[in-house]
Formats: C-alpha cells, structure tokens, sequence
C-alpha cells in the first residue's frame, strides 16, 4: 500500500515537471495569425538565447528583451525574410553566443570533437586493461 | 612497461580538466559580460528623434570627425544614475563628445532628469522602442561603446561605467588619438 502511494506520489512530481517544462512566455498579443508563419516564429524562438537570463531561450523567458525580439523575428517573418536571414540579422548584432546550440566552426571544433577524442581515448584505454589483466 | 604509463593518461587529463575548471573560478571574469559581436565594425546607421533638438537625429551625421563616447541609459535604470558622475568628468574633464542614447524611457523625466543632474550629452537621440539598442546589440543598460574618430567601434561595456572602466576608457582613448 505504502509502495503504490510512493509510485503514485513519483508519478505525480514527474508530470507535474513535465507540465512546467512545456510552458512558455509567448503573449496572446504576439501571435501571429497565419500559423505556419507562427510556428516558424516559435521554431527560430526556441534557438535564440535570451541575453538577459541566458541559460532560457527567447521562447521561454519573461525578459522584456526578450519580448522585442519575439515581435522582431515575427515583423520579419511577416516581410518574408527567410530563417537564414533573420538567424543572421541577429548574430550579426548579438554574435554566436546568441544561438543556444554553438554553430559548428573553426574555433569550436575543439568544443564539438573533444567529446569523441575522450571516448577514444578511454576505449584505447579499457582494450588495454583488459588485455593486462587477460594475461594474469 | 610504456603500457602502465598510458593508464595514468586519463587520471592527469582528470587533473588537467580540474586545474582549468579552477582557473576559470578564480580569476576575475564575468561570465555575464559577453563580447560585443560590433567591435572593429562601423556603427550600425540609424535615425530617431532628437530629446533636445527639433531636427532628427541621423547617425551619419554624428559620427566619424571624433571619438565619440555612445551610452544607452534611462531614468529608470539605477545604475545609470550611478554613472552620470563619470560622464560628466569625461565631457568636462577631457571634453570628451558624448551621444547619448535614451532607452525606453519618457522624454519629459528625462529631461527633468538631467536638468537636476548635469547634461554631459552633446546629443541625445529617443529610442522608445529598444530598436535602436537591438542594432547595436544592447542587451542591458547602461552600456557604453567608443567609437573612433572613423565611426568604428572599438570598445564596448556592459553596466554601469566605474573607476575602474573609466580609467580603461581613458587610456584607449589616448591610444586612439
């Protein structure tokens, strides 16, 4: 009994986390009418780091900043500006550092490739171990 | 016995990984202050309303004959009044060209605001919108660029400016002239 109230309790705490992680700032007064364009808006949004609490996406942050650049992005969507476009506008302003997921370039090889570097280098290792310890 | 060397690898790449980590903790860094994207680049071109004058503010028209200081500010922003005083030694002191940029802000305050406080502006142009802020990649006043006598950006500081930044301004200046 104790047990299927613990599930239930944990079960409850997960959806409940579930609920706070799918919400979002977007104001009824920013959307856009045609919904593909707004589910563009929403798309770019949710890769733009908001400046002022940075560890939040422009699509989930209350930051009045990043309120003008949701309206931004939306004004140029609706002059039929393309995501390449828009992605530059605010790099260009912003720098890299604006995009949540750091773009693949000469001086971030090392931030993508290290990872890969290390899990070869482990792997090297155990087939080494293993092969010590084989002997014994 | 090259073998046993190789298996105290991942242990002082360990060690490395942590003594960096440890580095990054204890010097004096800001990780909240991110390079400006502008530096070494003309200034993004605008045009708004002048807080003082009847005609418009056109940035082409400001910039590149001096160096100019650039500062994004409002009344409502604390820090802004934290910083008026070294605007002030600068335009008084060192006679310095100072634009000013008035965020998001109502223009009568802002005049009653320097009225009480001193005007170190030469001019001031209204971006009530934030647009303005957003070109130049503003993301929380006040910020402060120099831009040389060629209309180039080349230093730009978030917050408010201190003893410290000023003086770092004041000797980039003199290295630019």
């Amino acid at each position: 009994m104790i047990v299927k109230k613990k599930i239930i309790k944990i079960l409850f705490i997960f959806l409940f986390q579930f609920l706070i992680s799918g919400s979002y700032a977007v104001e009824p007064d920013e959307i856009l009418i045609d919904k593909n364009q707004e589910d563009i808006a929403r798309n770019i949004s949710q890769n733009i780091r908001c400046m002022v609490c940075q560890n939040q996406s422009i699509d989930e942050s209350n930051a009045p900043l990043a309120k003008d650049l949701r309206i931004l992005i939306r004004d140029k969507i609706k002059e039929g500006k393309t995501d390449k476009e828009i992605y530059k506008f605010l790099t260009d302003r912003y720098g890299d550092f604006i995009l949540l997921k750091p773009p693949l370039k000469l001086n971030t090889y090392i931030l993508w490739f290290l990872p890969f570097v290390f899990l070869i280098i482990g792997i090297f290792i155990v087939f080494l171990h293993n092969k010590k310890s084989k002997k014994i | 016995m090259i073998k046993k060397q190789i298996l105290k690898l991942p242990f002082i790449i360990f060690i490395i990984i942590l003594s960096i980590f440890f580095y990054l903790l204890l010097i004096d860094r800001n990780p909240s202050k991110i390079p400006s994207a502008l530096i070494n680049n003309y200034i993004p071109d605008f045009e708004a309303n002048s807080l003082f004058k009847s005609e418009k503010f056109y940035s082409s028209d400001k910039f590149g004959n001096e160096i100019t200081l650039v500062n994004f500010f409002a009344t409502w922003c604390k820090p802004c009044r934290d910083e008026h005083v070294y605007l002030q030694r600068f335009q008084n002191e060192k006679g310095l060209n100072i634009v000013g940029i008035n965020y998001k802000d109502n223009p009568e305050k802002t005049k009653q605001w320097l009225q009480r406080l001193g005007n170190p502006y030469s001019n001031i142009a209204i971006d009530n919108k934030g647009k303005i802020a957003i070109d130049w990649g503003v993301y929380g006043i006040p910020e402060t660029f120099v831009v040389s006598s060629k209309g180039i950006i080349k230093f730009r500081h978030v917050g408010p400016i201190n003893k410290k930044i000023y003086n770092e301004i004041n000797s980039l200046i003199k290295k630019l002239e």
